[in-house]
């Protein structure tokens, strides 16, 4: 039988698509752009201030890191899927509020230190984990669009946080909580090691997995994946609980580094999650994305903020700095679309 | 044929959206080995139909036969373990994913062991496994990594087609699959609905272009306004008595 | 009035509201209270009065210590209490309708902390028109003809008793130089521009030998003042101290400082009299912590309110009044100590 396939094109731009395909594939590679971006940064903040380039600056950054690169992670999952989770930053707050309740309680009460972190870090999962199933309830069942449901639960989270704690840090806690945030091994902490961990074993679940393949697929045609049998209901659910989930251990981060939960913690990390998404190659409208190019855009945003510190340059440049990123990487991204398109 | 027991039957059912009447008292039976061709204008009730049988909606009455057996679909994941594929208008492959994930997207092939049961997947083995289903169907292919978004049209619809029959055991829906088909991959088209017939599948072809349907059935069934309006041997009709079927100039003798 | 106390009710229950009042997709307004209540007049006369305060920002602990003093007021005076303020935001954009809104209800009186010295004028204005008396507590309109009394904590003296705490904790000697940062919330908030300018001032007049290295500023996130902070003791190795000018900057300070195993290493100086902040200098992470007086100064402006509403003498109105800010440390008496942390 002969094939149904189209035969190869004529031979005559063969050249100079060849030369162009060359090109993008060289920009488009995202990872390798990014990785480029912050050598570049290193060099730069070095040469004008070298105390940048030391163990402890690397420690400082990484501290940063940590939660923004949980809740980027998150959200690239979501993200790829074909929505958006606006709520993390919120829940963020939330889930290191209920958690401190809850350490300040059972210190006050004289449990030991070791008991109260996993307790806390429990509870910290379970309000994560909650508010992201809340948006599911409402993107499957209340069939809201993810951009509202997750901006109303925003709202409620952060409003809940400040009802709950009248605006002030809670803290009484275990005294050891920021003893624990201390760079151990080099700049690594050990809540820093944990989030290197569970990111490499997201980055194989949502690229080698069963859990990643439905996640693009659903992103990529959702008629086309329920064609194929995919529940896409549950798997939605599944990832919005994954966002809240990693929102809520990055509450538990940012109590760990603070030594309290407060209110404001995270707000606004929505932004740095979706730069971290967007900077890292994952396209807003669904099925495309990088674990990998969302921890260095994480990276990168981490080390433009103690970067500026370091030279001495207001850190209110990082917004101009990120919008520059941002706006480079939706144009390499167009630049690869379209070399798809007519390839 | 007719002697046999029918594969896949739909009876008496209807479905509404609301007070809007999609479909009223259809009943059809498809045999092994035969293709149906499913005709009618816009808004005839194609499409509520191809939903009713491929478990994406289920009928508001009137009951579904595999084998003669009564089943219900509750989702498409269902009529697809019971071996039914569809292959849906325009919309069956995700872009973004390769030619082999879109093969087996849904029922991807696992490692062995621990990891298998964590989800994690066997991509050479379903590289090497799609590339051969979809030969032996009779398609080739670029390779099986290479993103559907970089294939033409009538390569995403070889792949999807491909798909569909590599995996159907029992029956076989085409929505419009030859639709913005040259003349030449939709004849390659007909030649698969040809060699499933001959696997001894069950087809139901949907298409407007009404001569492919002239050509490759063995039964058409005609729909208007929600009801079927003729279901004949299609040596019973000519290509003008059909039109005249589905637009209503002809009255059908029913 | 239903108040979400926070102390004492079990944390797991707090979790299980949280979740049903997001879950039922309530409004702020219907799980909270908070945000407008009344206090029934008890031993008013016949008619009683109403007195409505607009505030900044409902989530600062400040302003819950505010309302502390103005139920408290409210309650002894026989007056009602409209408590009204954006729930987050410091902002004119949010007060104005707020203002409007209040004004809709026709108060006898209204307690008015304006966001911005010139967006609120207007609003100031209208209240006159309506013959509503206004006083200004913490911030003021630019133009106060038609204010009756503006009541403030002295931010300027706060940032020159920081200084003053800080020459101290670092042991100043004239003669040496010393290396001190300062950690902001914004460039233009006027409690921290106050507070700035008596510490720069008061540095510049007595200790001439303290040097300001650097500024940044943490946008209300504790997060990012611990960056700022962190970043500071890698790049100041020699840093003597750090003026955290707010409880935000002073929350995410003190976490650095600890963090980086340097408490009493390098001075701090904090600023608002949060729980764990109190909790913290007697610990010994923060050598001093500078506190304001809220309650107080709403207990007065709503004296002054009823006074003049009533028609009482309005001999003791002062057109401007400064309730000075206190210095807490670790010599200050428990009893001191209790009065000024902030209460939510």
């Amino acid at each position: 039988m002969t094939s149904l396939a189209e035969h190869s094109p004529p031979r005559t731009d063969q050249a100079s698509r060849v030369a162009r395909r060359r090109l993008i594939g060289l920009f488009g590679n995202q990872q390798i752009l990014l990785l480029l971006v912050l050598i570049a940064m290193i060099g730069f903040f070095t040469i004008r201030n070298p105390i940048f380039f030391s163990v402890d600056v690397f420690g400082n950054i990484l501290l940063d890191w940590g939660p923004v690169v949980l809740i980027a992670v998150g959200e690239t999952f979501v993200v790829v899927s074909g929505g958006i989770d606006l709520s993390v930053g919120a829940n963020v707050g939330l889930s290191g509020v209920l958690a401190a309740f809850v350490m300040r309680d059972l210190t006050t009460a004289h449990h030991g230190q070791t008991l109260t972190l996993i307790v806390g870090t429990l509870i910290a999962i379970a309000a994560g984990t909650g508010i992201g199933l809340i948006n599911a309830v409402l993107i499957n069942y209340a069939r809201i669009v993810p951009f509202i449901a997750t901006l109303a639960t925003l709202g409620a989270a952060g409003g809940m946080s400040i009802v709950l704690t009248g605006g002030a840090p809670i803290g009484g806690g275990p005294a050891n909580a920021i003893t624990l945030s201390v760079p151990k091994f080099g700049p690594f902490s050990w809540p820093g090691i944990a989030v290197v961990a569970l990111v490499i074993v997201l980055g194989l679940f949502m690229h080698k997995a069963r859990f990643g393949r439905y996640t693009f697929a659903i992103g990529s045609n959702t008629f086309a994946a329920r064609g194929a049998g995919i529940n896409v209901r549950r798997h939605i659910t599944k990832v919005y609980a994954l966002s809240g989930l990693l929102a809520g251990l990055a509450g538990m981060y940012l109590y760990l580094r603070l030594g309290s939960g407060a209110p404001t913690s995270g707000a606004g990390g929505e932004l740095d999650a979706i730069a971290a998404v967007v900077i890292g190659g994952a396209s807003l409208t669904g099925g495309v994305g990088r674990l990998s190019g969302t921890v260095l855009g994480a990276l990168i945003l981490t080390t433009v903020t103690s970067g500026l510190i370091i030279i001495g340059v207001a850190p209110n440049w990082k917004q101009v700095v990120v919008a520059l990123l941002i706006a480079t990487a939706v144009f390499v991204q167009g630049l690869r679309t379209s070399g798809r398109s007519t390839a | 044929m007719t002697a046999t027991a029918p594969l896949y039957e739909v009876r008496n059912i209807s479905k509404n959206y609301g007070s809007v009447v999609a479909l009223e008292d259809v009943s059809l039976a498809l045999h092994a080995g035969e293709v149906i061709g499913l005709v009618g204008d816009n808004g005839a009730g194609k499409s509520t139909l191809v939903k009713a049988l491929s478990g994406v909606h289920q009928p508001s009455t009137g009951s579904i036969l595999l084998d003669g057996e009564e089943r219900r679909w509750k989702s498409p994941h269902d009529a697809i373990e019971a071996g039914i594929e569809t292959l849906y208008q325009d919309s069956g492959l995700a872009p973004h994913l390769s030619v082999s994930a879109n093969v087996f997207l849904g029922r991807e092939i696992t490692k062995p062991g621990l990891l298998g049961r964590m989800g994690f997947l066997s991509q050479k083995v379903m590289d090497a496994q799609a590339h051969a289903d979809l030969e032996r169907v009779g398609i080739a292919v670029p390779a099986s990594r290479k993103s559907v978004a970089q294939l033409s049209g009538g390569q995403r619809q070889a792949v999807a087609i491909g798909r569909a029959v590599a995996w159907a055991r029992k029956v076989i829906i085409l929505d419009e699959p030859t639709n913005h088909l040259g003349a030449r991959q939709a004849g390659e088209v007909l030649q698969v609905i040809k060699a499933a017939r001959e696997k001894g599948l069950g087809v139901i072809f949907i298409s407007h272009t009404l001569p492919h349907v002239l050509q490759v059935t063995d039964r058409i069934v005609v729909l208007r306004l929600g009801k079927v309006v003729r279901d004949a041997p299609t040596s019973e009709f000519d290509a003008d008595s059909l039109l005249g079927t589905i637009t209503g100039l002809i009255e059908s003798p029913r | 009035m239903v108040h979400l106390r926070i102390s004492g009710s079990p944390a797991l229950r707090r979790g299980v509201v949280v979740l049903a009042c997001t879950a039922l997709g309530l409004s702020l307004a219907a799980c909270s209270s908070t945000k407008s209540s009344t206090t029934a007049g008890a031993g008013g006369a016949g008619k009683s009065l109403t007195i409505a305060f607009v505030m900044g920002a409902e989530a600062d602990p400040f302003f819950k210590a505010m309302k502390v003093g103005a139920d408290a007021e409210a309650k002894a005076k026989g007056v009602n209490l409209i408590w009204q303020g954006d729930p987050s935001q410091y902002s004119p954009a949010t007060q104005i309708p707020i203002v409007d809104q209040v004004m809709a209800q026709k108060p006898s009186g209204l307690v008015l902390i304006p966001t911005d010295p010139d967006a609120l004028q207007p609003s100031v204005a209208k209240a006159t028109a309506l013959k509503i008396p206004v006083v200004n507590v913490d911030t003021h309109v630019t133009d106060l003809s038609n204010v009756l009394s503006f009541i403030t904590g002295d931010n300027a003296d706060g940032g020159a008793k920081a200084a003053d705490a800080m020459a101290k904790a670092i042991g100043y000697a004239s003669g040496q130089s010393y290396q001190v940062v300062v950690g902001l919330t914004s460039a233009t908030a006027t409690t921290n521009v106050a507070r700035l300018e008596g510490f720069q001032s008061e540095i510049a007049s007595k200790y001439p030998g303290i040097q300001i290295v650097d500024k940044a500023y943490s946008q209300s996130q504790a997060a990012t003042a611990n960056t700022n902070v962190s970043n500071w003791l890698t790049k100041y190795p020699k840093l003597n101290g750090i003026f955290a000018i707010d409880g935000t900057n002073a929350t995410g300070a003190a976490a650095a400082l600890q963090a980086k195993g340097l408490v009493g290493k390098v001075a701090l100086i904090g600023y608002d009299a949060y729980p764990t902040n109190v909790d913290l200098m007697t610990k010994g992470v923060f050598t001093a912590l500078i506190a304001q007086n809220p309650a107080a100064e709403a207990k007065l402006a709503i004296d002054d309110l009823v006074a003049k509403l009533t028609g009482a003498s309005t001999a003791g109105i002062q057109p401007k009044v400064t309730i000075p800010n206190v210095v807490l440390n670790k010599d200050t008496s428990a009893a001191d100590l209790k009065a000024y942390t902030y209460v939510s």
